[in-house]
């Protein structure tokens, strides 16, 4: 038997211990959940209930039709259309960061190239870089070039996200397969290409998960950039309704928390669908080596 | 090299050369276009007198160093430079605390143990701006349920005006900075305690060594390495934090909680003073380069393995 095992009241407290602090880290959450359920009366009644107290979906019903059911705070706006932006955005980060990533880690894997060293030691530093810095540059330069307020502009910037950690990730995994794979196909007259497109990108299908995921999360739930790169006609992600509906003079707290929770939405989906990747991601970004 | 198949061996070799170069090439011109180029031009805006109108252009006149002097000399900027260090050490210190004792815990096998590991990564996958807005709802004076908490403990006579009191409003984003980057800290620790030897934590169970004992002399020195890449990361993390500031205080009440991440947007996209803003995103930038040498001293591993790879 080993000798660490505990006792089982010991488990049990260790279990009871762990519901507790799971209790702490996930209330905010669930208060917004409930929050967003409850109408604009029981917000404003200066009490917080801890269930839902007279359950009613207006807040949603304003949220998606931009209609305020309100008399005391007013909302700018409905969030349906942003929620399709937010969308377009993390699913246009996503694309390019794995367009960018992939083959940029597979040659910094495999080839023996000799920017390796300075390339990968770039990416780690672009890793620290704040995006402020970023994106108080990129609004000037992209100002001259017409990307600001465009998709590509908000793509490009919020893709600083991504790209330095899948290439990172990505070439961590291709350390993993065997070189005799790609020697095999050269050896039957495949060319680079075929090699990397038939045989390593079916074999790192699950490296790209985690790296797609992190990607279109990122892409998603930016706020920085979507507020610096865009100037607020046309093209508006969830983010910045947010952002838009506190600053009102009075805030209608129902509309942004079901707003919130949608926001909310897309990491409890991945979080459920892709929960080993994010977690197999989480370590593989950070500690490496 | 000299037999005679060496010459199409060399011309295979440089076809791969030539592909791992075309595989690279969209990444290097994306780092040299989205990293180099704004941070180079970063440098020349700090250095230049800029309004409005010189943002068409591509140069301004030359300003010397008036921008880092009226940053230097302004009170607010200086507090959000002091503060930005406050936060910052505070947020880590919290973090650590709470994410080791976490991944002790989880290091215990129990009952759900599994599923409260994968639970506990929420906060990490919220948008920032979402997380401030939360806590922005969580410490209002009224009906906000930390003060109900406080209130219905008997801990406080009257509603606390968390968001309203200047010297309060820095512990709303210090404590929703803490409750953020737990998840980080837990699961780090945590897999590197997985990595502990069993037979290690046996023997000194063998020898009489207790939980404390264990714990500071062998486990803390064993997983000392991820302990200082988990919080070098997360010093990095935290001098950048924006998004939270702004969905939580917005940096007030009376710039109380302006870091130096709000008071340069601020600057720059409020005021539109861009060369103060960049000289602000300077400081801001050495900060967190100062970390880099030894980032990539802690990562000299992927360093290491890239000359291993096949050509």
């Amino acid at each position: 038997m080993n000798r660490l095992d505990r006792s089982r009241p010991l488990r049990w407290l260790c279990t009871f211990a762990a519901i507790a602090a799971l209790a702490l880290v996930l209330f905010p959450v669930y208060a917004i959940i409930v929050g967003s359920f409850e109408s604009t009366e029981t917000l404003f009644s200066g009490t917080f209930y801890w269930l839902p107290h007279q359950a009613t979906l207006d807040n949603y019903r304003t949220v998606l039709q931009g209609t305020s059911a309100s008399t005391q705070a007013t909302v700018s706006g409905s969030q349906a259309g942003h929620i399709l932006t937010s969308l377009l955005i993390g699913l246009g980060t996503t694309i390019f960061a794995l367009v960018v990533a992939v083959p940029a880690a597979y040659a910094l894997s495999k080839y023996r190239l000799r920017v390796t060293v300075i390339v990968v030691s770039a990416l780690l530093v672009a890793q620290i870089v704040p995006s402020i810095v970023l994106a108080t540059s990129l609004f000037i330069i992209f100002h001259w070039i017409h990307l600001v307020n465009t998709y590509p502009g908000l793509i490009l910037a919020d893709a600083t996200y991504a790209i330095p950690f899948a290439i990172l990730v990505l070439r961590a995994f291709f350390f993993s397969l065997p070189n005799e794979l790609m020697d095999a196909a050269r050896v039957d007259g495949a060319s680079e290409w075929t090699t990397f497109r038939r045989i390593v990108i079916p074999l790192a299908r699950s490296a790209v998960i985690t790296v797609a995921v992190f990607a279109f999360l990122a892409g998603w739930g930016d706020f920085i950039f979507a507020l610096t790169i865009l100037n607020g006609s046309g093209i508006e992600p969830i983010t910045l309704g947010i952002y838009s509906y506190l600053g009102n003079y009075s805030t209608d707290w129902g509309a942004v928390m079901a707003s919130a929770v949608i926001a909310l939405l897309p990491a409890g989906v991945m979080l459920a669908l892709a929960q080993r990747y994010i977690a197999s991601g989480l370590t593989a970004g950070s500690v490496k080596g | 090299m000299n037999t005679p198949t060496g010459g199409p061996r060399l011309s295979a070799r440089r076809k791969q050369q030539l592909a791992g170069w075309l595989f690279l090439s969209p990444a290097i011109a994306y780092l040299l276009f989205a990293f180099a180029l704004p941070i180079i031009y970063n440098v020349m805006l700090s250095f230049e007198q800029t309004s409005p109108a010189t943002i068409a252009h591509f140069t301004a006149p030359w300003a010397g160093l008036d921008n880092y002097r009226a940053v230097f000399n302004d009170p607010t900027s200086r507090d959000a430079i002091l503060r930005t260090f406050e936060f910052t050490f505070g947020s880590l210190l919290g973090q650590f605390i709470i994410g080791f004792a976490l991944a002790l815990l989880f290091s215990l096998r129990f009952p759900g143990g599994t599923l409260a590991r994968s639970l506990i990564i929420v906060p990490w996958l919220l948008p920032l701006i979402v997380t401030g807005v939360i806590f922005r709802f969580l410490f209002q004076a009224e009906g906000g349920a930390i003060n109900q908490v406080l209130l219905n403990l008997g801990l406080v006579d009257s509603p606390v005006q968390w968001l309203n009191d200047p010297h309060l409003a820095f512990w709303t984003i210090l404590v929703a900075n803490i409750w953020l980057g737990v998840p980080f800290f837990t699961i780090l620790l945590y897999s590197a305690l997985q990595d502990v030897p069993v037979e290690i934590k046996e023997a000194a169970v063998i020898d009489g060594a207790g939980p404390w004992q264990r714990l500071r002399l062998l486990i803390v020195p064993i997983i000392l390495p991820v302990i200082e890449v988990t919080l070098l990361l997360g010093f990095v993390f935290t001098v950048k934090v924006f998004d939270l500031v702004i969905g939580l205080t917005g940096g007030g009440p009376a710039n109380s909680t302006q870091l130096i991440t709000t008071w340069s947007y601020n600057l720059s996209f409020q005021v539109f003073n861009f060369g103060q803003g960049a000289a602000l995103n300077n400081v801001l930038l050495a900060l967190a380069l100062i970390c880099s040498p030894l980032y990539l001293w802690l990562s000299r591993g992927s360093l290491e393995t890239s000359q291993g790879g096949a050509g």
